[in-house]
């Protein structure tokens, strides 16, 4: 008989996969939310899709999966004792983080310009409250991906790149609910 | 040691083909919203490559491939979750 649970076979911490799990069910119990207040409104709501910077969010994709791409490489590379290359990539993630924010803050500038806010259609209540609270989580990304380059033991920084590739994941899982689903 | 770097080597070409996969997947994403077909499929295309850039990143990102049970429920319950999106979506 084997010594080792299903639990021991989890990759590092197993509170970061706690974190991991309930943020997917809170964003996953959203996005159903979501699509079931749409089918009250279907023509509405693509009216409303309609608005959406999609180009931009599609680029924020890319954005975050490079980002993600290098959080994981530090790991490696702080394992292989790289330390000055592993600080690079965390410092790069964190930057791709901020180009993340920078684009969506451009595109909540664009929905003010155009006079449209979280009270103007229930589609926006739901898009300001989805990717509002993500890019929350983008912010407090960026801060742990520098904050484990500075305090730089492997396994800070596991825990750092596993927090971030949650982020993604969400991400990945929103943008097509959200910008593309007609 | 010629087979430690062998072994980092080879896990860094697995990362690199997973970013590069998720690159070509969301490309394919843009590319499928421009294809005139009946929205409704384009719609569950999408979830479908949705759903493989997941796997990528909570097998080769989050290194669930190492536990492949762990990797299998994922999967599982992001798929049905995909399938529930889908249905509301047709609706």
């Amino acid at each position: 008989m084997s010594d080792t649970s299903l639990i021991d076979e989890l990759p590092g911490e197993l509170l970061m996969w706690v974190l991991i799990v309930s943020e997917l069910l809170v964003f996953g119990a959203g996005l159903i939310a979501f699509m079931g207040v749409r089918l009250t409104d279907p023509s509405g709501f693509a009216e409303a899709q309609s608005h959406l910077y999609r180009t931009g969010a599609a680029l924020n994709t890319g954005v975050l999966v490079t980002s993600g791409f290098l959080a994981a490489r530090a790991l490696r590379w702080r394992q292989a004792a790289r330390r000055g290359a592993a600080r690079l990539a965390l410092i790069g993630a964190a930057l791709l983080g901020v180009v993340f924010l920078i684009i969506k803050g451009a595109e909540y500038g664009g929905k003010a310009a155009q006079g449209i806010s979280y009270e103007t259609h229930p589609f926006f209540l739901f898009y300001y409250l989805l990717t509002g609270f993500h890019a929350a989580h983008v912010l407090a990304g960026v801060a742990i991906l520098l904050l484990v380059a500075w305090r730089d033991d492997p396994r800070n920084i596991e825990a750092g790149g596993q927090f971030w590739h949650m982020v993604d994941l969400v991400w990945i899982l929103l943008f097509p609910v959200i910008y593309l689903l007609g | 040691m010629p087979s430690f770097s062998f072994a980092r080597d080879t896990h860094a070409d697995r990362l690199t083909r997973a970013w590069a996969g998720l690159i070509a997947l969301s490309l394919a994403s843009a590319l499928l919203t421009l294809v005139p077909i009946e929205p409704r499929l384009v719609g569950g295309g999408i979830l479908l490559l949705a759903l493989c850039k997941a796997r990528i990143i909570l097998a080769r990102y989050l290194d669930l491939e190492c536990s492949p049970a762990w990797l299998r429920g994922f999967t599982l319950v992001l798929s049905a979750f995909a399938a529930l999106i889908f249905a509301l979506c047709l609706v």
